[in-house]
């Protein structure tokens, strides 16, 4: 079985828009988090290589970089899927994440889903001694308060 | 547009013998969306939120001997749900009915002002849909139900 953290919500605008926020702005709405931290160091800002086949990267201050995945699927204004590792992750060890974008009249819906979880024993490192459920659920309003980062993004921008 | 993050003052929770199908049917029947879905390394529901409008449901198994669908007990349901719709109340109703929704009654106009209908899904949750469709006064409304009203704005 493959456990899953699904969280969706609507924000305003075309669903190229959505993508487009979510893809090329993550540097600018992504909230760190101390649970969830991709690598003990302090947070870098995160970007995306556009393209299939591209980085997910954490870029620090003295311009070291962090390769949190790939990019597995590629699709403007549809589908955006990425692999995710924390440096504290075994080699193999691995996270998926499936973003999809649907129109639903002027809004978009936007679905995040974080999957393989299970891949990463009950006892590592990056699950804080969580019982699975709880920690799939912290995690889970993790990605709720990043989504509501990320449509403050797409709402700031449309104003005038 | 509602703020989706914002718990709402009141949510009910409804709970299912098979909640994972119950989501597909509610956002099928209802067109209720998921916000928020956990599920653990089993594969079964850990928690989940739906959203309609700005309104909010936790959809569930039941966690407590206290706890039952109505399927599990004879059908008896011991709280019902209201949603009011802004529009379109009998295009809904065929939307719950196609999905395989017994609809308990049928949409019409209630002495208040409201379009009702009634609906049970398939574990035996009954949900209640209404829409405003005229302006009623309280002496109006008092008349033709016989009903002392306190309260009417």
């Amino acid at each position: 079985m493959t456990s899953s953290v699904l969280v969706s919500l609507r924000v305003a605008g075309t669903a190229e828009r959505a993508f487009a926020v979510f893809t090329e702005e993550i540097g600018r709405w992504w909230q760190p988090n101390i649970l969830f931290q991709f690598t003990s160091r302090a947070p870098g800002v995160l970007a995306f290589e556009a393209r299939l086949g591209g980085a997910f990267l954490e870029t620090f201050p003295d311009g070291q970089v962090f390769e949190i995945g790939r990019i597995t699927a590629w699709e403007p204004g549809v589908r955006l899927a990425f692999t995710w590792r924390q440096a504290s992750f075994a080699p193999g060890q691995k996270t998926d994440v499936e973003v999809r974008f649907e129109p639903v009249g002027t809004e978009t819906r936007v679905t995040v889903e974080h999957r393989s979880w299970e891949s990463i024993p009950q006892d590592h490192v990056a699950r804080h001694r969580f019982p699975d459920a709880i920690f799939l659920q912290r995690h889970g309003e993790w990605w709720q308060a990043l989504l509501r980062a990320y449509r403050m993004q797409i709402l700031g921008e449309d104003e005038p | 547009m509602p703020d989706q993050t914002q718990r709402p003052v009141l949510t009910t929770g409804i709970y299912y013998q098979d909640p994972l199908a119950a989501l597909d049917w509610l956002e099928k029947a209802f067109g209720f969306e998921r916000v928020m879905v956990i599920t653990d390394q089993d594969g079964k529901l850990a928690h989940s939120e739906m959203r309609f409008g700005d309104g909010l449901i936790y959809v569930g198994s039941p966690w407590s001997e206290a706890i039952a669908s109505p399927r599990s007990i004879g059908g008896k349901c011991t709280q019902t749900v209201h949603i009011q719709l802004k529009g379109g109340i009998d295009g809904h109703c065929a939307r719950a009915r196609e999905a395989g929704a017994e609809i308990m009654q049928e949409p019409e106009d209630q002495f208040y002002g409201d379009r009702t209908y009634r609906a049970r899904d398939p574990e035996g949750h009954v949900w209640t849909f209404g829409q405003t469709v005229r302006a009623v006064t309280r002496e109006e409304a008092e008349k033709v139900s016989g009903l002392k009203i306190e309260g009417w704005v």
